[in-house]
């Protein structure tokens, strides 16, 4: 351990003249870390993007019951809204009045709007509006349904098994970009340092029959790679930030009811997982290297 | 010191390097081992480095078995052994100075006293003032030179020096060896192996080991048998 101590200035020499020995291998290897991290970055962000937009959505998530608007007085009306708000599961019950329903729609067809003007009567029908758990849809809709008095229950679980879909598909990405990262960098870091044991094998040969125990001989190469990865954590860093700093600006004039998680929040948690995962891949890669080459060099 | 019972080398393509040698070595001892090229004196020495381990037989350095299975060990048994290579092992790209620290750096030395026993290293073998120029600048006999700084700067209780005086002119062959057995006033065992048997001659202190065809033909001088 003390040897380790008052060798650490002449550990990150050595480092740095085993990045130096291959230089140009080294700066594709650094560059090809970099993109990776990159990539994982901008998946990790699309990730948290679309997981805040479903979170949100199955906030937002409502079912509308219709009833016979014309033969229920407002006591029956007040009635159904008790039982409705009773069911388990329900967060919130609110009853949409025909002239509202018109306006959310004039609302929602802002410029098109006119067209409403054709019809001679209000074409909407009093309704309740239901927000319930997303996870729970079917049976609160069954019950609903068999409430007396209910004609008829809309709900939107075609639209929101869709958008869980598509987020079990981008889960799925993420798994599978992860895996390819941690594979890829294990397998660039493992090569760079072969090729660095390669280059010194003499002065490696020569500390062994110097009495230098295994850990003195492989901590430059230990840090080689580790700086390596690690740096290449921080450039893509510095690119996704980049990244999304532009992209917010222009998904929030293009696209604005894109529900964005705030900007610092989002670059903060990026960077902390793309440091931590270059950090532990950077070691863990190093770590791979030297013990899959151990046996060559062993004298 | 050293203990070497009956012991027989033989390399993996067949060829015995040494046959049923027995040799005990102890503290503070000159030892020569002289011989033709071929007559095992190398094999020997790599022997007591425990870079090749013996076929039959035992062998004790500094109370350590050299086998096999004693790898871990026979890494830290080096640590108090200074050897001397024939082909040097200076590290190239590399000073005279940074090559003779190399030597201390695994013995867990505070970065300012290794520098300065370095230094000092290379003072004792007249190099003092060469401590920057990288190795590839220096003569065959400044590299001889700066081997045997990086095997004494480490103070250990064996030396094992293998042709030190190979290639060297006459003048520089005689002032390495001088050099090395100085050394065993330390109480240091040093032990040469060299097929230069006129320069050794006067050496009347030392143990004069002789080999041939990979055995032991003659023990003399210091106790001899």
């Amino acid at each position: 351990m003390k040897a380790v101590l008052f060798n650490l200035g002449y550990f990150m020499k050595e480092a740095y003249k085993t990045i130096r020995l291959n230089l140009l291998s080294n700066i594709f290897s650094f560059i090809g870390t970099v993109l990776i991290f990159f990539i994982f970055a901008l998946v990790i962000t699309g990730w948290n993007i679309s997981g805040r937009l479903v979170s949100m959505l199955k906030e937002e998530a409502e079912i509308s019951a219709y009833f016979d608007d014309y033969n229920l007085d407002e006591d029956g009306k007040a009635g159904l809204l008790k039982r409705i708000e009773e069911t388990e599961g329900v967060l919130e019950v609110n009853l949409v009045s025909r002239e509202e329903a018109y306006t959310r729609m004039e609302n929602v067809l802002g410029n098109e709007a006119g067209i409403l003007e054709l019809f001679d009567d209000n074409p909407f029908e009093e309704y309740i509006e239901i927000r319930i758990h997303l996870d729970e849809t079917e049976r609160i809709t069954d019950s609903i349904k068999n409430i007396p008095g209910i004609e008829y229950v809309r709900d939107n679980r075609e639209i929101l098994s869709r958008i869980e879909g598509m987020v079990k598909t981008l889960n799925m990405a993420v798994y599978l970009v992860t895996a390819a990262v941690g594979i890829t960098t294990v397998i660039i870091i493992s090569h760079m340092i072969r090729q660095g044991i390669y280059e010194n094998r003499f002065q490696i040969n020569t500390l062994q029959l110097l009495g230098a125990s295994n850990s003195f001989i492989n901590f430059p190469f230990l840090i080689a790679g580790f700086l390596m990865v690690l740096g290449g954590g921080i450039l893509a860093s510095v690119l996704i930030v980049i990244a999304i700093n532009m992209g917010f600006g222009q998904l929030s004039g293009t696209i604005p009811f894109i529900p964005l998680p705030p900007r610092n929040e989002l670059i903060e948690h990026v960077v902390v997982v793309i440091m931590a995962a270059s950090a532990v891949l950077g070691l863990g890669g190093s770590i791979f290297g030297l013990s899959s080459i151990k046996e060559d060099t062993e004298h | 010191m050293i203990g070497i019972k009956e012991v027989t080398l033989t390399y993996k393509d067949g060829t015995t390097a040494l046959k049923d040698i027995n040799l005990e070595i102890g503290t503070g001892e000159l030892v020569y081992i002289t011989g033709p090229s071929g007559s095992g004196k190398t094999s020997l020495l790599k022997l007591l480095m425990g870079i090749e381990y013996p076929t039959e037989g035992e062998v004790f350095v500094l109370g350590q078995k050299i086998a096999r299975e004693e790898k871990r060990k026979i890494r830290k048994l080096r640590r108090n052994i200074g050897p001397v290579f024939q082909d040097f092992r200076l590290i190239k790209g590399r000073t005279a100075l940074e090559n003779v620290m190399m030597g201390i750096r695994l013995l867990g030395f505070p970065p300012g006293k290794m520098r300065t026993e370095a230094i000092n290293a290379l003072e004792k073998v007249g190099l003092g003032h060469k401590c920057s120029s990288p190795v590839e600048n220096l003569s065959w006999g400044e590299s001889q030179r700066v081997a045997i700084a990086r095997a004494i700067v480490r103070k250990p209780a064996l030396i094992l020096a293998d042709e030190p005086t190979g290639n060297l002119d006459h003048d520089n062959a005689v002032s390495i060896l001088n050099l090395l057995t100085s050394l065993k006033d330390r109480n240091t065992t040093v032990l040469i192996t060299t097929h230069a048997t006129h320069l050794i001659e006067n050496h009347n202190e030392a143990v004069f080991v002789r080999m041939e065809g990979g055995r032991i033909t003659l023990e003399q001088g210091g106790r001899s048998k």
